[in-house]
């Protein structure tokens, strides 16, 4: 006796095959967040291991370890009855891919790490943006580098015209 | 008026403020349309990018 598989078992086995490879079908995510620059240079590699914890199983596609920079404005925060004021912070950004539904649980928990003082989570794709080219032309860098020569002029070559000819040419100017 | 600037995105970066900052006018404001030379797509993309990279102090809100 043949052997038939039953649709259902089919169907089952088509929605494990699409959970085996979501990696195209997930949406990709970036994670933008400033920590607080008294954790030090030191302190920094704990807070980035609490945020890719509350990453969870999310697939890290992608991450820069966060750099010391200088806020383009001071940064405010109420913490604890004071008011904390920043002016620097070390920058970090982790790409991952991840269900949309553990989006706010995430930015949540990030929300609530103490040292974490801004958060942004934006919708990207997978590939790294910053590699394509812009096609950004300033217009008057156009020309910029470039020298535009003058065509050379061509030189009039003198020959010898006899006396007749030149009596000719001048009649036949004044008619 | 001329069009200062020819360009067309793939993708904008709020991270990439350099360029960002090439579509800012001295006061740290967008630029509009008829000076970008940007397509309605691109420019409103551009306006995301800038607001991300102001919210994430990366440009300033505003510059006296």
């Amino acid at each position: 006796m043949a052997e038939t598989a039953h649709p259902d078992t089919e169907a089952r086995a088509e929605v494990e095959g699409s959970s085996q490879a979501p990696k195209d079908i997930t949406p990709v995510y970036e994670i933008g967040f400033h920590i607080v620059p008294t954790v030090g240079e030191e302190g920094v590699p704990a807070v980035l291991d609490r945020v890719r914890a509350l990453l969870g199983d999310a697939e890290i596609i992608s991450e820069s370890f966060p750099q010391k920079m200088t806020l383009a404005y001071r940064i405010e925060r109420a913490q604890a009855g004071a008011r904390e004021k920043y002016t620097e912070s070390y920058f970090g950004v982790i790409k991952f891919a991840t269900e949309r539904e553990h989006l706010s649980a995430i930015e949540k928990g990030v929300q609530g790490i103490r040292e974490v003082m801004r958060v942004l989570i934006i919708g990207t794709v997978r590939e790294d943006i910053t590699q394509h080219k812009q096609r950004t032309v300033f217009s008057s860098d156009r020309l910029e580098g470039k020298v535009i020569e003058k065509p050379a002029a061509q030189k009039e070559v003198a020959v010898e015209v006899s006396e007749e000819e030149l009596d000719k040419s001048i009649e036949a100017l004044t008619g | 008026m001329k069009k200062e600037y020819v360009a067309q995105f793939q993708h904008i970066d709020y991270k990439d403020i350099e360029m960002l900052k090439k579509f800012l006018n001295p006061h740290g404001k967008i630029m509009p349309r008829r000076r970008t030379g940007l397509n309605a797509s691109n420019q409103r993309a551009l306006a995301e990018a800038v607001k991300r990279a102001r919210f994430m102090a990366l440009l300033p809100y505003i510059v006296r």
